[in-house]
């Protein structure tokens, strides 16, 4: 990693505005005086704070200089592997999608819609395949628990922890105007990024959100450079790939949603570019498929690293209520789908990854609602089929926008998607009366069809029930 | 009154108003008369109101009997009345006052109704050459008739004959009347089309005024990208919102129905344009409303039978303003979607709530109660609140005095 020497920290604070308001700061404290040591200065800055601000403020440059590599490789070696063998399946899958589509285009009555190379079901059924390999050297850190669908020996924090983690929330009540107003005044003002996770954790106020995105991702002063990089990508879009015609299946979904169908055209547009973005590769937190070049492969990766998958477009449009310019629009699409839901297709032990996830749920669920949890397993139905789409998608589709960007501030304020293991485990809690008189996996389908209303503040009570 | 099962009588075939009545346990009026008087609770056509209230039909309501239109309601719901009545009610009003009261006029576009208006019409449309109309007929509903116009021959539709420039009258080759708007060619975009809102208004009291506003409502989508394009001028599914009209694009799609929520609209303006931005918003909307109602305040035929729930349809432009684009009396009852079908059978069970509560006629004491929110509808105005206070306050005045 790239080590900073002073004068590189010293030029890097004076770029932060913060820097100029602590100096500021220091010379008014010593106004009247002609003659001042570095023993005043330092006396001074400890008894007003602004010492911690300083040293908050240099973390801060370095962790941002640090450039994050990619994970490639994860420390369970059968993980590498079995990432292999799930981007060989996706390219045949890939190969059965072209055929089907040229298909269609010859004949027009034919209208099969499953034109994606993979869904959440597709990833959940291949994660399930890891129960079924032969013990073998590769496996030695494996154990199988016969009722759980996925069991794998990765760090996993306690049930405990993640319930204690997020018990804050049950607490957070309605906020006085004056209370928000102060939260404004913080967002515009603040630009550390600890800062504005704390922020994130508590409240943010609708108008403020976009700023604060913008902000935590170090975008807010380079709109220009955001439009012109957009604008770019948007040019390369007239030379027509075959993903295109993908995403623009996936987004049909979307325009059939009630909140989303008046961003259709925003949404695709987003996703041509990003499936051209090239710096998409280096920014990407983790490798999703591990790009085996096949002979005589009509297709490759995308330029991304990975193939678009079935509704890529959920990603896009609850981004698409915090501003009126796609190109804002776009970048934080861009931020957060590598910083975090790329972790949510990755085959991995990383605490985020959706393996992880998966296990924690199933972790909580089997202890804390035992009943639910075998009553889904004799029934067909386990827990993680039923979850597996709300999990994956971020509860697009599920909860109205308020309530998913509200997801997206937790997943910032604790720069982790483990609040989706709260939801998903309160979202069935929420149902688990119903879903116990369930005789069937259609009966639990039909639970799940009728109209309803799911929310942000409700999931998480229920996720602290028994 | 209570504990009396009242009988119901509808001129309209929907769900979402004989379900209300049947889940009140109401029973329907047996008697087939379009002109019966069977009845406590009629939600009744425009036209048979009318009927009901002329002079010469011989009816008289029952303390027992309510219904829903005010017996001259097309002061304030046919556009040409609307348009008369605002800038009557605007000359009428001393300025200073009413902007230290923070309301403005300032939501209607320029208006003409035709025929008597034309020649100030040719006047203004001369003045503003790149300037593009639109001519609605002033007593139909659905977009029918509606046209876009920028050039003055076009008006050979409503004529029936050539028209030109150096006319100074218009004959109209029907009887009725239209009303020409400058069009609002920058409206807010969403994904690029065009909408308008739909929102209700109910209004229980004229005198005093007491008008309460719901909830829930509706962004009423174009189902093609806007464009100001000469060539889509009579592009209606760029320029035209009405659902009737939209339902017959391609592209419509049944589940949504081209209709977006206002609690969707309302976030996505907070999120997007800021806080201060969207109360401004709705400020100006409620202004719109208050102000409309007031301008036919002391023309409406105040009855104790009627109250009146009023679909307001609102164009924003690109700056966020809002704009009144008309008032509906009849707001339609179809549903189209799951969710629309959910909105409007609320709707109409939290209207019948408040007119009839707990089911029963009420009574002045009952009326008087200071209750401000009824299910989605919350008191928007209450001009009792007003009269009380200065009561009030002439009381303390007069007790200081003493």
């Amino acid at each position: 990693m790239q080590q900073l020497d002073n004068q590189e920290i010293l030029m890097k604070l004076k770029s932060q505005k913060q820097f100029w308001d602590i100096k500021k700061k220091i010379k008014q404290g010593f106004s009247d005086q002609q003659k001042i040591g570095i023993n005043d200065i330092q006396k001074f800055a400890q008894s007003c704070e602004i010492e911690d601000q300083l040293i908050k403020l240099i973390s801060h440059i370095l962790k941002k200089s640090k450039k994050r590599e990619t994970l490639k490789e994860d420390q369970i070696e059968f993980l590498n592997t079995s990432k292999i063998k799930w981007t060989e399946l996706l390219f045949k899958n890939l190969d059965i999608v072209h055929q089907k589509a040229k298909n269609q285009e010859e004949d027009d009555t034919n209208t099969d819609s499953k034109l994606y190379i993979y869904d959440e079901k597709n990833l959940l059924a291949f994660l399930q395949t890891f129960k079924q390999q032969q013990p073998s050297v590769l496996y030695q850190n494996v154990q199988f628990q016969s009722n759980k669908l996925l069991n794998i020996n990765i760090p996993l924090k306690s049930a405990q922890q993640i319930l204690d983690k997020y018990q804050y929330i049950l607490l957070q009540e309605e906020l006085p105007e004056e209370k928000i107003n102060k939260i404004r005044k913080q967002i515009e003002n603040e630009h550390l990024d600890t800062e504005l996770e704390k922020i994130a954790q508590t409240y943010v106020p609708n108008g403020e959100r976009c700023l604060l995105y913008l902000k935590y991702f170090e975008f807010d002063h380079q709109e220009t450079v955001l439009q012109q990089n957009f604008a770019k990508l948007q040019k390369e879009c007239s030379n027509q790939l075959f993903f295109d015609e993908l995403l623009e299946i996936d987004g049909h979904e979307i325009s059939e949603d009630t909140f989303y169908f008046v961003f259709q055209e925003q949404i695709l547009t987003c996703l041509k570019c990003f499936i051209r973005d090239k710096t998409i590769k280096e920014n990407i937190r983790i490798q999703l498929q591990n790009g085996m070049k096949k002979e005589h492969a009509e297709f490759q990766l995308p330029v991304t690293g990975f193939f678009p998958f079935k509704n890529i477009s959920k990603y896009v449009a609850p981004l698409c209520y915090l501003s009126t310019k796609i190109h804002i629009i776009y970048a934080l699409f861009k931020e957060f789908f590598c910083r975090y839901f790329c972790f949510l297709h990755a085959i991995s032990s990383e605490y985020n990854s959706i393996l992880s996830l998966c296990m924690q749920i199933e972790e909580i669920v089997s202890t804390r609602s035992p009943k639910l949890f075998h009553h889904l397993k004799v029934i067909g139905c386990d827990t993680l089929k039923l979850i597996i789409h709300q999990l994956i998608y971020c509860f697009v589709g599920d909860m109205d926008p308020p309530h998913i960007l509200t997801i997206y501030d937790q997943i910032i304020g604790h720069d982790s998607l483990e609040i989706l293991v709260i939801l998903c485990v309160g979202f069935l809690n929420k149902y688990k009366p119903k879903l116990l008189l369930a005789k069937n996996y259609e009966n639990v389908q039909q639970i799940f069809q009728e109209l309803r209303e799911d929310k942000f503040q409700e999931l998480v009570q229920f996720a602290y029930k028994q | 009154m209570q504990n009396k099962k009242l009988k119901w009588k509808s001129d309209f075939e929907k769900s979402v108003i004989i379900e209300n009545f049947v889940n009140r346990g109401w029973t329907k009026s047996q008697d087939k008369e379009e002109d019966s008087s069977d009845w406590n609770v009629y939600w009744a056509t425009v036209w048979n109101v009318r009927n009901i209230f002329n002079p010469k039909s011989g009816f008289r309501l029952n303390d027992q009997q309510i219904i829903n239109h005010f017996p001259n309601h097309y002061e304030l719901t046919r556009k040409d009345c609307m348009v008369k009545n605002l800038k009557r009610f605007k000359r009428e009003q001393d300025k200073e006052t009413y902007e230290q009261q923070g309301w403005n006029f300032d939501f209607l576009p320029t208006t003409y109704v035709f025929p008597g208006e034309y020649s100030l019409f040719v006047e203004e449309f001369h003045r503003c050459p790149n300037q593009t109309w639109i001519v609605k007929p002033a007593a139909r509903s659905q977009g029918k008739g509606i046209f876009l116009l920028r050039k003055i021959q076009q008006l050979k539709k409503i004529a029936g004959t050539t028209v030109t420039s150096n006319m100074t009258q218009l004959n109209l080759a029907s009887k009725e009347n239209y009303v020409v708007s400058k069009y609002i060619d920058n409206p807010l975009l969403i994904g690029g089309k065009k909408f308008d809102l739909r929102m209700y208004v109910l209004v229980t009291n004229y005198k005093p005024l007491k008008v309460w506003i719901y909830n829930k409502g509706f962004g009423r989508f174009c189902n093609e990208q806007y464009t100001t394009d000469v060539a889509e001028i009579e592009n209606m599914f760029v320029h035209l919102t009405n659902v009737a009209i939209q339902q017959y694009s391609d592209k419509y799609s049944q589940k949504h129905g081209g209709k977006y929520s206002i609690d969707a609209l309302k976030f996505y303006v907070e999120s997007a344009y800021g806080t201060e931005a969207f109360q401004k918003m709705m400020d100006d909307i409620h202004n719109i409303m208050l102000t409309s109602l007031k301008s036919v305040q002391a023309v409406i035929q105040n009855d104790k039978h009627c109250f009146e729930m009023y679909g307001y349809d609102i164009l924003l432009d690109a700056n966020l303003k809002p704009w009144l684009i008309e008032i509906n009396a009849s707001p339609s009852l179809t549903t189209t979607t799951p969710v629309d079908k959910n909105l409007k059978l609320n709707l109409i069970n939290d209207v019948y709530n408040i007119v009839l509560p707990n089911d029963d006629f009420p009574d002045n004491e009952q009326k008087q109660q200071q209750i401000t929110k009824v299910g989605g509808f919350s008191v928007l105005y209450d001009e009792s609140l007003d009269l009380m206070n200065r009561k009030a306050q002439k009381r303390q005045s007069v007790k200081i005095w003493k």
